[in-house]
């Protein structure tokens, strides 16, 4: 019915108005946010506006195969040469545009409740807009230098919400750190953008992809390397991992949420753009082991940092960067099965690591503490928040039947059929380092559990409330999309991920929609494909018929179980000393494990690493942007000497 | 009629049942092994079946200090995803529930069982529990660096047939086994079979690689407050996990091997896991002490690890 009366001259207008709608909503915030009653609605009607509209668009784009076209003031191209800024949506955007209006509408409905403990929402929720918009911006926008305007936007935005408790420990000194490297980005991006303007007297992304590739001089070469790195730096690839961890163990949770869920996409999102369409590099041998280099790096170094952490959401924040390794890994195969598990990952990590962003914050809300060795027992006084953090942490660790472990299992064999198909063994040592950081991962998991939700009850939190409906129920729907995406893999491959892995694959169809039919056939030089869009398993996982078995195998449990009867019923010990714990007759007093002493086994085979590890973060900003310095130094030698 | 037949299958044969007794059984032959290389009599045969049913039959009791929905539920998810992970695996060609999960599917199955003992232990709030699950994540991070590497090399060599190169699939693992002999007979393999050897006391939890539940110095760790049903639920599906990871070692480097008659394949597969039982942990048990956490560790990341990886190296060079 939708279809019938929406048609594609309406829906054309659906992505800018989901941008606009957002600093609209934003402007009105700060005029009238503040009432908390005007706030809610404004807040909640921007975000839901914006989230319906992308859903909306899903029909058309996603399972027709549409793409929709919009210029700004309608400056259409002129012979050739786009002229206007043009907003483009193809299934790869709206891919990206869908998993950020979810991320956002979601935090930002848990935000209302949350932020209520500080000084000046108003303000937050002006800020948590902007940095929204500038999101969408960026995922949505056909245009190089509106993205990097749309960039900034988004980091000043993140950057003002990192230091928003600007009361905290920490709070403004991560805000600086964020500041200072993230301008190492910024500049990166805005010069990587004026080389591609000078060589191709475009900003047109769909321009620039038809011609950018015929001639890759040495300019075009710096450009290629200067937009990687800007966007690397978005996304937190290591060695710019350090900042992350500060700023999400500053910032409020609901901004972590969307720095962790949607601002590191961002990076994902323009690095895709940059190596599989702007340059089309990705076909290149050297730049995909370079992306999965990186990747396997940044997986790794960040899961072993994490399991050093001691504060809840400076843990998760390494996680983040430890997920995004995991996504610029698969993409860096440039095989469809490894874009569709990247992408899969992508969505399945907005989900997870949103949901235990928002855990993080229940706990901080209702203790107000997140570190780890003053927390303990708190599944008693928070059943439901216990709950919720069973289900993020079974699915980033890969526990079936959720969805972290569909998209691990998606890139293990991506990565192992890669493996085999270039006949070269360093690709199986990827997929190792994959599945070793997915254990790494449940340990980290392990001791999150074991120190804040079971274990001992200190005293001090005996009065810990379980956390406000308000906040409990994004946080269900969270973990419901959770077992969602885990449970029907097929569906998310048909709706979602195959259309936006055909679109990685296929840019020309990009470039036809934008510029006119048949434009680059005229204008590109190479036309041969950078990979078979059909995949195949090398295994199978059925999540469906594993529920059913479990739930059959659970039932007849039970049967024999009141059959066999286990006649004695249960009994709950009175509160008695004798129960205690005791150590040579002495009796111990809170003897909970502390958290940096768990897994004593693995860090005394690795305590020379980690002790490295944790001396190289040194927290000091110099030495960070002396890392992405150094780094980008290291990309661009090797893509002069590769490219 | 076909619901009825899968429904036996999953409760009766090689489910629930089935899986219940021939683990109980398995643990059984174990105690009694260890105990005649130690020249004692050792006890019955159906010893862990007796005291799993005494188990049963005692009261449960709930510690102050413990989660109680978790601390409750944990041993019943760990034994029934352990009961579905046996149906995924195939019994000399017998599997009822093919396309479900693959050989990588199952070693994450696998964890949910070990997830179980762990988080049911923490959710207990003991110390001693504490320590015992910081030790049981450590023993898990030990065996899945060299399971996976394992599983890669018998995939490659399996897969090379298709045209992806590579297979996760048991059932083509067990075609390509039918079709070119035991995987054990290829040279490339041997060191692979000793490494899942080693992984399988490991995994099973048994000595003397049981440092998580090590019962002399921190009380059996993450059991250290169980009693009655859940605890008895525990031990079964310690025993059921002999079972799996046995019969997980035949389907991997033993299969193909076929008389025509499908009930004798199935005895001459669980004589074999009897058999590897005997090999990988009585004998093990009978002859080591339990070692330290950190020592555990370093064997399986060095040790064993080479093994799997000379055996992964071997089969990408085609040997």
């Amino acid at each position: 019915m939708t279809a019938s009366y929406l048609s594609m001259d309406i829906m054309q207008h659906f992505p800018v108005i989901s941008i606009m709608i957002l600093f609209l909503g934003a402007f009105l915030v700060a005029v009238f946010g503040r009432s908390k009653a005007m706030r809610v609605i404004i807040v909640s009607a921007s975000v839901l506006t914006s989230f319906v509209l992308m859903a909306l668009l899903i029909k058309p784009i996603m399972i027709d195969g549409q793409i929709i076209t919009y210029w700004m003031g309608n400056w259409a191209p002129v012979d050739g040469y786009a002229i206007g800024i043009g907003i483009e949506v193809d299934a790869l955007s709206l891919f990206f545009g869908l998993l950020v209006a979810i991320a956002v509408m979601l935090s930002g409905f848990y935000s209302f409740k949350y932020i209520t403990q500080d000084d000046s929402p108003d303000k937050f929720f002006t800020l948590y807009l902007m940095l929204a918009g500038g999101v969408m911006g960026i995922v949505l926008s056909g245009d190089l230098f509106n993205i990097f305007v749309m960039l900034e936007v988004m980091t000043f935005a993140a950057v003002a919400l990192t230091s928003f408790r600007s009361w905290k420990d920490g709070a403004r000194e991560a805000a600086f750190k964020y500041l200072v490297v993230g301008s190492i980005g910024s500049t990166c991006v805005l010069l990587g953008t004026a080389l591609v303007y000078a060589q191709c007297h475009t900003l047109n992304l769909a321009q620039i992809s038809a011609i950018a590739s015929n001639d890759m001089n040495p300019t075009m070469i710096m450009a290629f390397a200067l937009l990687f790195t800007g966007f690397g730096v978005k996304a937190f690839m290591t060695p710019f991992h350090p900042i992350a961890a500060d700023a999400h163990a500053a910032a409020p949770s609901s901004v972590s949420v969307l720095i962790s869920g949607v601002f590191t996409k961002t990076g994902v999102y323009g690095i895709i753009r940059v190596s599989y369409f702007l340059f089309r590099s990705m076909g290149m041998s050297a730049m995909q082991t370079g992306l999965v280099f990186i990747g396997c790096v940044s997986m790794f170094v960040c899961v072993t940092m994490a399991l050093n952490q001691h504060d809840f959401k400076r843990l998760l924040a390494f996680h983040s960067i430890s997920q995004i390794g995991y996504i610029l890994t698969a993409l860096g195969l440039c095989s469809a099965l490894g874009v569709v598990g990247g992408l899969y990952h992508a969505i399945n990590h907005t989900l997870f690591k949103g949901l235990l962003f928002l855990v993080a914050g229940s706990v901080l809300y209702g203790t107000g503490t997140t570190y780890l060795d003053k927390l303990g027992g708190l599944a008693k006084k928070m059943p439901q928040t216990a709950a919720l953090f069973m289900i993020g942490a079974l699915s980033i660790s890969g526990i079936p039947p959720f969805n972290g472990f569909v998209s691990k299992w998606m890139i293990y064999q991506a990565t192992f059929e890669k493996a085999a198909e270039t006949g070269s063994i360093g690709y199986a040592f990827v997929t190792i380092i994959c599945v070793v950081t997915s254990v790494l991962t449940l340990a980290s998991f392990v001791k999150v559990g074991q120190s804040v939700f079971f274990g001992e009850l200190p005293l001090e939190l005996e009065n810990t409330k379980e956390s406000p409906l308000s906040m409990r129920i994004p946080m269900w729907i969270m973990a419901g999309l959770c077992v969602l995406t885990g449970v029907f893999p097929n569906l998310m491959q048909k709706y979602l991920l195959n259309p936006a892995m055909e679109s990685v694959l296929h840019p020309n169809i990009y470039i036809d929609a934008m510029l006119g039919e048949g434009y680059t056939a005229a204008h590109l030089l190479n036309q041969t494909q950078l990979a078979s869009s059909s995949y195949t398993f090398a295994g199978y996982w059925d999540p469906l018929k594993w529920l059913v078995l479990f739930v059959i195998v659970l039932l007849g449990v039970f049967i024999a179980m009141l059959l066999g009867g286990s006649s004695k019923g249960t009994r709950a010990l009175a509160r008695d000393d004798k129960h205690d714990t005791f150590f040579g007759g002495e009796k111990n007093v809170y003897s909970q494990v502390a958290s940096g002493d768990l897994f004593w086994g693995f860090k005394h085979n690795f305590r020379h690493y980690l002790s490295f590890m944790s001396n190289a973060h040194s927290g000091v900003t110099n030495d960070y942007v002396t890392w992405g310095v150094v780094d980008l130094a290291v990309i661009l030698v090797y893509c002069f000497i590769f490219m | 009629m076909s619901i009825l037949k899968n429904v036996v299958y999953v409760l009766i044969f090689p489910g629930l049942l089935f899986t219940a007794v021939f683990g109980l059984w398995l643990a059984g032959v174990d105690r009694k092994m260890v105990a005649r290389m130690q020249k004692r009599i050792g006890p019955p045969l159906m010893q862990p079946a007796y005291d799993f049913f005494k188990l049963l039959g005692k009261e449960t009791i709930l510690p102050d200090n413990a989660a109680r929905l978790t601390f409750t539920a944990a041993p019943y998810v760990g034994l029934v995803s352990l009961v579905v992970t046996v149906l995924l695996i195939p019994l000399a060609g017998f599997q009822v529930f093919g396309g479900v999960a693959d050989v990588v599917v199952i070693l994450y199955l696998l964890t949910i069982p070990s997830l179980a003992l762990i988080f049911g232990g923490s959710a207990s709030g003991s110390p001693y529990a504490g320590v015992g699950i910081s030790r049981q994540m450590v023993t898990i991070m030990a065996y899945e660096l060299p399971l996976i590497i394992i599983l890669l090399a018998v995939g490659r060599l399996a897969g090379r047939g298709y045209d992806m190169g590579v297979t996760f699939s048991l059932g083509q693992m067990a075609e390509f086994q039918a079709a070119n002999g035991p995987n054990i007979f290829h040279w490339s393999m041997i060191p692979a079979a000793l490494a899942m050897l080693f992984v399988i006391p490991c995994e099973v939890g048994a000595h003397p690689f049981d440092v998580g539940e090590a019962e002399t110095e921190i009380c059996e760790g993450p059991l250290v407050e169980y009693s009655g049903a859940p605890l008895a639920v525990f031990k079964l599906s310690h025993a059921i996990k002999m079972f799996v990871m046995t019969a997980l070692f035949t389907a991997l480097f033993l299969g193909g091997i076929t008389t025509g008659m499908l009930w004798l394949d199935i005895i001459i597969v669980l004589v074999i896991c009897t058999l590897v039982t005997i090999i990988s942990m009585s004998l093990a048990h009978a002859i080591t002490a339990r070692l330290k956490v950190e020592q555990v560790f370093k064997f399986y990341w060095t040790v064993v690890t080479g093994l799997a990886l000379i055996s992964l190296i071997l089969v990408w060079i085609g040997v």
